[in-house]
C-alpha cells in the first residue's frame, strides 16, 4: 500500500513529551546542584566552577554555562510552543472546561489545569532566569548569587520559580508515565495511585529542598548585604591569606 | 407531511430487525431501519445467558446436533411450536453463529485441559479435548440434553448486538433512531410502509415501502413486575393488531421467571437457588418445602414461580412500599462462595438495592420475562393476514416457542430467523408482489388520523391519567394474568381491561407540549397496550388447559385433545372493545415428535389419539429405512430444507460425526 | 430474622434537575435553561430511575430523561450527578446527599432536561473510525464448516473491550471533548483498540494511524484520565490508549 501518511501528529507529541521529559531530568539535577550551598559555600563554588568547565580545562569558561543555559531555553522555547497547542485556545473553551473541572471534583482534571497554570507561569519565570543566566554566565556563584536573591529581590521570582516548576514537573512526569503507558501497562488502579503518591513525595522533597536553599541564599545574601559585588574566595584560598 | 420512500422498512433496530436489514440490503433493496432508541441499546443487549446452536465442540455438548437441538425445542414449547419451523430454525443456527464468529463476536472459546465444575453441589472435574481447542464453547441450560448455550463471558446479547449493528453501519444502513412506527400504512390487505413519530420533535412523518418488516421485541410491559426493558411495550405487534387484517397468535403464552429483584424486576440468575440459596416470607420462613417437599427451591422455573404467587396471595408476602415480596436467602453459601460463582449477583445487589447478599436479603418476585405470542407469520416471515407485511424476533411467532421457550433459543432465534426473512423480504420485494401502487391520498389518510387521535388527546377536556390507566392495567396482568390463572380472575381481567380502555378514551393530558412529550406518549401507547393486554387475558380466558407457560389452577391438565391449536387474535374493527379469536389446529399427523410426555414436569396430560397413530407411523416409516442415515430419516418423516433459503441448506460441519 | 426491616423511615430528598428544552422554543413558551426543584420521599432500595419516573407521573409529566434497560446494561441513563457523569439506573439514592443535581450529558446534542442525543454521537464515531472487523474474506465466509479457531485468553480479552455500552460518560468526564468536539474521546479510542486486537479485522496500524493519528484522535488525548475513572464499566481505558499512543507514534506508514 502506498498511502502518505501525516506523521507530523505523532512527532510532535513526542517531541512534546520527549522536551518535557528532558526539562524534568535538568529541573531535577539542577535541584542538586543548586542546593550545594546548604554544603556550604565552598560546595556550590565548586559545582559553578565545574559547569564553566574549570577542572577540566583548568581555567574557568562561563561561556559554556551560557551554552547550557541556551540550549535549555530553546527546550523551554520549544516545549512551551507545543504544549500551547493544548491550551484552551478560545475563551468558549475555557469556560468550558472550568465549569468541567469545577463540577468533576476529579484530581487528574485539576492537576492538568494546575500545568497549564503553572506552565505558563513558568513562560515567564523561567524565561526570566534564563535570561539572567544567559547574559551574566559569570554572575554566578555564593555570593554573586546570594547578592541577587537577596539584594537583588530575585528571591520572590525563584520561590515563585520553584513551586511552579516542581509542581509542573513533578505532574508532568506523572502524567508522562501515564500517558505512555509505562505505569498504564499493568493497568491496576493500585499502580496509578502508588505513582500519584511517589510524585507528591518527590514534588514535596524538592520543594523543601529547594526551600531550604533559597533560605540559606537568602541569609547569606543578608549578612552580605554591605558587600555588593564582592566574590566569594574558595576557603582554601582565605586560609593561605591569612 | 414528509414522506420517505424506501424498499424495505424494518421496524425495530434489535437482532432480529438488524439481521433482516442486512439480509434484505445486500440483496440490493434500500432499507431503512426504525427504532425508538439508538440500536444498541435495544433489548437485545440484556441477554446474559446464551445463544443455543448444536456445535458440539465442548465436552458437555459432545453428540449435539439438529435433532437434539429439534427435541428439546419441541418439548420445551410443550407442542405448541411449529415443528417446521423448529426444523429450519435448529438447521440454520449453527450457521448464524458462524457468521457472527466471522463478524466478529468474541464467543467464549474451548479450553483444552482439565476444568472444575459443580453439579448438584458436588465439584467435579472434566478434562476437554486438544481437537475442540479454540473452538465455541458451550454452557447447560435448563430444559436442553446437551450444554449448547453458546456464550460471550456475561455478555452474550451485548456483544451479539454491537456486531449486528457494527455490520448493519458497515453495509450503509440508516437506522432512523428516536422513530417510533404508530401505525401500519395499508390496504386492501396489502402494507405498504408506516406511520410514524418522531420522539423529539413529536413531528408525524411517513415511510412508504414496498415490505415491512416488524421486529419489535416483546411486549412486556403490559406487566407490572417484567425483566425486560422499560421500551418493550409491544408496539410493534399493537399496530399489526390495529390493521385488523394482521393476526397475533398465541398471546397467552407469557413466561415468568422466579427471581426478579423487587421491585425492579431486574433478573438473578437461578444459579443462586442452584447453590443452595433459599427462598424465605415475611416471618423468616422457608416456604417451599411445604409446598414441594422433594424438589423445594429447585423445582421448575414455572413451578417456583407458581408457589411463590400462591405464598404471597396467602399474606405471607413482605409488605413494602412497592408491594409485596419475598426473600431470597444465599447468606448461608459464604462471602467466599458468593464472590467468587455469583459475582453477577453480587454486583446487582450492591448496585441496585445496596445491600451485600453475603449479610442480607435480597427481595425478589416472580416477574414476566418472555413473550411467546407475537405476530402470526408463515415460515418465510410473512403476516398471515397482510401481505408485505413481515415480522421476526420476539414480536413475531414464527413460533418455535410454542408455549414455553427455552433459554437461549431466543436471541438464537432473532437472527436465525433474520437470515431468513431478510431473504424472503428480497424475494418479495424482487418478485411481481413486491411492487407497490400507493396514493399519496391514503398515505395522508393514515397520518391524518394519528395527528387527529394526538390532537384529541391535547385538546380533549378528559379525566383519566394515562399513567395512572397505565399502572392499573399492569396490575390487573400481574395479579389476575400472572403465573397462577383461573376463569374467575381471568373474567375479572377482561372486564378491567375493557373498562379500562374505554376510559382510556378519555386521557387528560396534564402538560400539553406537542414535541416530546412523555405524557402524550404514554398517553397514545396506552390504548395499544391495552388491546394486547386484552388478547392476552382473553387468550388465557379461553384456553382451558395448561400448557407449558400457560397454567390454569381450574384445568390444571395439557388437553391435547382439544388444545392441540394455536390461538389467533384479530382486532377486527377499531371500534370493538375485545378482540376476535379463532384457533388454528396442529397437525399430529404432520409432526415428526408427536406429543408425549416432555421428560419432566407433570405427565398427566389428555392425550390426543392420533398422537399413538403417528409414533406408530414413524416407527414404521423408519423400520423401512435400516441403512439410511438421521438426515434421511427426518426428510422421510418432516422435510422442511425446501423452506429454507437455498444458501442455507446445506449440512453443518462438526468436529466428529455422531 | 432479626435484620428484615418493617417500618421504614425516609429521608426528604431535594432533586434539581437543570431542565430545558430546546424544541419548546419552537412551539410553547420556553424558560430557557433552568434549575428546577422536586421534593421525592425515598424508599428502600430506591434508585434515581425509580425517583425520576415518580416525578415524572407525580409531579411534572413533562419531564424528559431515557432509561431502556434500567439494569445498567444499555447506557441509555447516563447524566450528570452531582457534578459526575454516572449511570442513573443504577445510582442509589442513599448513596446520595440530601440534595441530588441532575444535569444532562455535556458534549451531546441536547434533547431535552437529560435526554441527549448520545446515539448519533456514538453512530458518527463508529461510522467514522469504521468499527466493524474488515475483512476482505468475509464476503464468501462459509458458514457450514467449523468456524475458525480463537485462542480462548484472546477472546476473553477482546470482550473486555467489546464491554463498552456507549453510555457516553468517557465524554463527559474528558476535558479533551468539552474542549475540542472533534475529538473521538476514549470510547472511540477503545473500540480502535478492540479492532486491532482482533485477528479477524486485517486493518494494519497505518490504517488505524489514518483514523487516529492526528490530534482528533490519539495524540488529541491530554492524559486527564476522568474516562478511566467515571466509566461505569470500568474498561482499562488508560491502559489502551497509551497502548494506541505508542502503537501511532512507532507507525512508520
Ligand atoms: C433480562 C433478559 C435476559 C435474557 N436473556 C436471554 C438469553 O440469555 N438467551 C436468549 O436467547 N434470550 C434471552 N432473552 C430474550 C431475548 O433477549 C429477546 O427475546 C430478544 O433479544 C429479542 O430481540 P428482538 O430483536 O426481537 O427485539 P429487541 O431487541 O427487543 O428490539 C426491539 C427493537 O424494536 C424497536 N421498537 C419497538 N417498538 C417500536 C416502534 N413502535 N417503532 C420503532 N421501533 C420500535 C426498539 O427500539 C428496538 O430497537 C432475555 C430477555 C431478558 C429480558
Ligand atoms: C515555558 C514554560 C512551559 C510551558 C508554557 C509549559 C506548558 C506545558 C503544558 C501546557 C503542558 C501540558 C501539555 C499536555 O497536557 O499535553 C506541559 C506538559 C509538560 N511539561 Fe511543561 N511547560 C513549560 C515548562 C516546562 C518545564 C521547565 C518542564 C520541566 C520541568 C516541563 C515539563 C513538562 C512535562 C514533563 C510535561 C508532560 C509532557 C506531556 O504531556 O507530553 N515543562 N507543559
Ligand atoms: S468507555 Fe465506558 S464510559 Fe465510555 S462510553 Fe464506553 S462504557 Fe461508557
Ligand atoms: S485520558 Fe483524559 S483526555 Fe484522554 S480520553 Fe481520557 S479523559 Fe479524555
Ligand atoms: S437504563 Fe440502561 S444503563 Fe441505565
Amino acid at each position: 500500500m502506498n498511502r502518505k501518511l501525516n506523521l507530523w501528529p505523532a512527532r510532535l507529541d513526542l517531541l512534546q513529551s520527549l522536551s518535557g521529559l528532558a526539562l524534568v531530568v535538568f529541573v531535577w539535577c539542577h535541584m542538586f546542584f543548586e542546593s550545594s550551598i546548604l554544603l556550604g559555600k565552598d560546595a556550590m563554588l565548586w559545582v559553578t566552577k565545574m559547569f564553566e568547565g574549570e577542572h577540566f580545562f583548568g581555567e574557568p569558561y562561563p561561556l559554556l554555562v551560557s551554552a547550557i543555559a541556551g540550549i535549555i531555553f530553546l527546550l523551554v522555547a520549544l516545549h512551551a510552543i507545543l504544549a500551547l497547542r493544548k491550551f484552551p485556545s478560545s475563551y468558549r473553551q475555557y469556560h468550558r472546561f472550568h465549569l468541567h473541572m469545577n463540577g468533576l471534583h476529579h484530581s487528574d482534571t485539576t492537576l492538568w489545569y494546575l500545568q497549564v497554570i503553572t506552565g505558563f507561569l513558568l513562560f515567564f519565570l523561567a524565561s526570566t532566569h534564563l535570561y539572567t543566566v544567559l547574559v551574566q554566565p559569570d554572575n554566578i556563584g555564593p555570593y554573586a548569587s546570594s547578592d541577587r536573591i537577596w539584594s537583588g529581590r530575585f528571591w520572590i521570582m525563584y520561590a515563585l520559580l520553584l513551586l511552579s516548576a516542581h509542581l509542573h514537573a513533578g505532574a508532568g512526569a506523572y502524567r508522562l508515565a501515564m500517558k505512555w503507558g509505562p505505569a498504564s501497562l499493568t493497568g491496576s488502579k493500585a499502580a496509578r495511585h502508588k505513582l500519584k503518591t511517589a510524585m507528591w513525595c518527590i514534588i514535596g522533597f524538592f520543594l523543601i529542598l529547594g526551600a531550604a536553599s533559597l533560605a540559606t541564599y537568602m541569609k547569606l545574601g543578608y549578612d552580605h548585604r554591605d558587600h555588593i559585588g564582592e566574590r566569594y574566595m574558595p576557603s582554601s584560598h582565605q586560609v593561605q591569606q591569612e | 407531511m414528509q414522506i420517505i420512500y424506501t424498499d424495505v422498512l424494518v421496524i425495530g433496530g434489535g437482532l432480529a430487525g438488524q439481521r433482516a436489514a442486512i439480509g434484505a440490503k445486500r440483496r440490493g433493496h434500500d432499507t431503512i431501519v426504525l427504532s425508538l432508541v439508538p440500536a444498541k441499546r435495544s433489548h437485545s443487549a440484556a441477554a446474559q445467558g446464551g445463544m443455543q446452536a448444536s456445535l458440539a465442540n465442548c465436552l458437555g455438548g459432545a453428540g449435539d446436533n439438529e435433532d437434539i437441538h429439534f427435541q428439546d425445542t419441541v418439548r420445551g414449547s410443550d407442542w405448541g411450536a411449529d415443528q417446521e419451523v423448529v426444523r429450519m430454525f435448529t438447521h440454520a443456527a449453527p450457521k448464524a453463529i458462524r457468521e457472527l464468529a466471522a463478524w466478529g463476536v468474541p464467543w467464549s472459546r474451548v479450553e483444552r485441559g482439565d476444568h472444575e465444575i459443580t453439579v448438584d453441589g458436588e465439584k467435579q472435574t472434566i478434562s476437554e479435548n486438544e481437537a475442540a481447542h479454540g473452538l465455541i464453547t458451550g454452557r447447560n441450560f435448563g430444559g436442553t440434553q446437551k450444554w449448547r448455550a453458546c456464550y460471550v463471558s456475561d455478555g452474550t446479547g451485548h456483544a451479539m448486538l454491537y456486531t449486528m449493528s457494527n455490520r448493519a453501519i458497515a453495509e450503509g444502513i440508516p437506522v432512523h433512531e428516536r422513530m417510533e412506527a404508530v401505525a401500519l400504512i395499508h390496504d386492501e390487505g396489502r402494507c405498504s410502509g408506516a406511520i410514524v413519530r418522531n420522539l423529539m420533535t413529536g413531528e408525524i412523518l411517513a415511510y412508504v415501502a414496498k415490505a415491512t418488516c416488524i421486529a419489535t421485541g416483546g411486549f412486556g410491559r403490559i406487566y407490572r413486575a417484567s425483566t425486560n426493558a422499560i421500551i418493550n411495550e409491544g408496539m410493534g405487534a399493537a399496530i399489526a393488531l390495529e390493521t385488523g387484517r394482521a393476526t397475533l397468535s398465541n398471546m397467552e403464552a407469557v413466561q415468568f421467571h422466579p427471581t426478579g429483584i423487587f421491585p425492579s424486576g431486574i433478573l438473578v440468575t437461578e444459579g443462586c437457588r442452584g447453590d443452595g440459596g433459599l427462598l424465605l416470607d415475611a416471618n423468616g420462613h422457608r416456604f417451599m418445602p411445604d409446598y414441594e417437599p422433594k424438589k423445594k427451591e429447585l423445582a421448575s422455573r414455572d413451578v417456583v414461580s407458581r408457589r411463590m404467587e400462591q405464598h404471597i396471595a396467602a399474606g405471607q408476602g413482605v409488605k413494602s412500599r412497592f408491594g409485596e415480596h419475598l426473600w431470597l436467602d444465599i447468606r448461608l453459601l459464604g462471602r467466599e462462595h458468593i464472590d467468587r460463582n455469583l459475582r453477577e449477583v453480587k454486583e446487582i445487589c450492591q448496585y441496585f438495592l445496596g445491600i451485600d447478599p453475603a449479610k442480607e436479603l435480597i427481595p425478589v418476585r416472580p416477574a414476566q420475562h418472555y413473550s411467546m405470542g407475537g405476530v402470526r407469520t408463515n415460515p418465510n416471515g410473512e403476516s398471515q393476514g397482510l401481505r408485505g407485511l413481515f415480522a421476526v424476533g420476539e414480536a413475531a411467532c414464527w413460533d418455535i416457542h410454542g408455549f414455553n421457550r427455552l433459554g437461549g433459543n431466543s436471541v438464537a432465534e432473532t437472527v436465525v430467523a433474520g437470515m431468513i426473512v431478510g431473504e424472503s423480504i428480497a424475494d418479495f420485494c424482487d418478485s411481481a408482489d413486491g411492487s407497490i401502487n400507493v396514493s399519496t391520498a391514503l398515505v395522508e389518510k393514515f397520518a391524518r388520523k394519528q395527528t387527529q387521535q394526538l390532537a384529541n388527546f391535547t385538546l380533549a377536556s378528559g379525566t383519566e391519567n394515562a399513567f395512572d390507566l397505565t399502572r392499573q392495567m399492569q396490575e390487573t396482568m400481574t395479579s389476575k394474568v400472572g403465573i397462577f390463572r383461573h376463569g374467575d380472575q381471568l373474567q375479572e381481567a377482561v372486564n378491567t381491561l375493557q373498562n379500562l380502555l374505554l376510559r382510556s378514551r378519555n386521557i387528560n393530558l396534564r402538560s400539553a407540549t406537542r414535541g416530546p412529550n412523555p405524557e402524550l406518549v404514554a398517553a397514545y401507547r396506552l390504548p395499544r397496550m391495552l388491546k394486547l393486554a386484552q388478547c392476552v387475558a382473553l387468550g388465557a380466558l379461553q384456553r382451558t388447559e395448561s400448557r407449558g407457560a400457560h397454567y390454569r389452577d381450574d384445568y390444571p391438565q395439557r388437553n391435547d385433545l382439544e388444545w392441540m391449536q394455536r390461538t389467533l387474535a384479530v382486532w377486527s374493527e377499531a371500534k370493538d372493545e375485545l378482540p376476535t379469536l379463532s384457533y388454528e389446529p396442529l397437525s399430529i399427523m404432520r409432526m415428526e415428535l408427536p406429543p408425549g410426555w416432555r421428560g419432566y414436569g407433570a405427565k398427566d396430560y389428555i392425550e390426543h389419539p392420533e398422537s399413538a397413530l403417528r409414533r406408530q407411523e414413524i416407527d414404521r416409516i423408519i423400520a423401512t429405512m435400516p441403512d439410511a442415515d438421521r438426515h434421511a430419516h427426518q426428510a422421510a418423516l418432516m422435510p422442511f430444507l425446501d423452506k429454507l433459503p437455498p444458501h442455507l441448506r446445506p449440512l453443518n460441519q462438526r468436529l466428529s460425526k455422531f | 430474622m432479626n435484620n428484615i426491616p418493617l417500618a421504614e423511615e425516609h429521608r426528604m430528598l431535594q432533586i434539581q434537575i437543570l431542565r430545558h428544552n430546546p424544541s419548546a422554543l419552537l412551539c410553547d413558551s420556553d424558560k430557557g435553561s433552568h434549575l428546577q426543584t422536586f421534593e421525592v420521599e425515598e424508599a428502600l432500595g430506591m434508585t434515581l430511575f425509580i425517583a425520576l419516573n415518580e416525578i415524572r407521573e407525580e409531579q411534572d409529566p413533562s419531564l424528559q430523561f431515557d432509561f431502556v434497560c434500567r439494569a445498567g446494561i444499555c447506557g441509555s441513563c447516563g447524566m450528570i450527578i452531582n457534578g459526575r457523569p454516572g449511570l442513573a439506573c443504577r445510582t442509589l439514592t442513599k448513596d446520595l446527599p440530601d440534595v441530588i443535581v441532575l444535569a444532562p450529558l455535556p458534549g451531546f446534542e441536547l434533547i431535552g432536561d437529560l435526554s441527549v442525543n448520545t446515539g448519533k454521537w456514538m453512530r458518527g464515531m463508529s461510522e467514522h473510525l469504521e468499527t466493524w472487523v474488515h475483512n476482505q474474506e468475509l464476503e464468501e465466509i462459509n458458514i457450514d464448516v467449523i468456524e475458525e479457531r480463537m485462542e480462548p485468553r484472546l477472546a476473553e480479552q477482546i470482550y473486555e473491550l467489546e464491554r463498552c455500552i456507549e453510555c457516553g460518560c468517557c465524554i463527559a468526564a474528558c476535558g479533551t471533548t468539552q474542549m475540542r468536539e472533534e475529538f473521538v474521546g476514549a470510547a472511540g479510542l477503545n473500540q480502535i483498540a478492540r479492532f486491532r486486537l482482533d485477528p479477524r479485522d486485517k486493518r494494519s496500524d497505518a490504517d488505524y494511524y489514518e483514523l487516529i493519528g492526528n490530534d482528533a484522535g490519539v495524540f488529541g488525548c491530554m492524559t486527564l484520565l476522568g474516562c478511566e475513572d467515571m466509566c461505569p464499566k470500568n474498561l482499562p481505558l488508560a491502559t489502551q490508549i497509551a497502548f494506541l499512543r505508542r502503537r501511532m507514534a512507532m507507525t512508520t506508514g
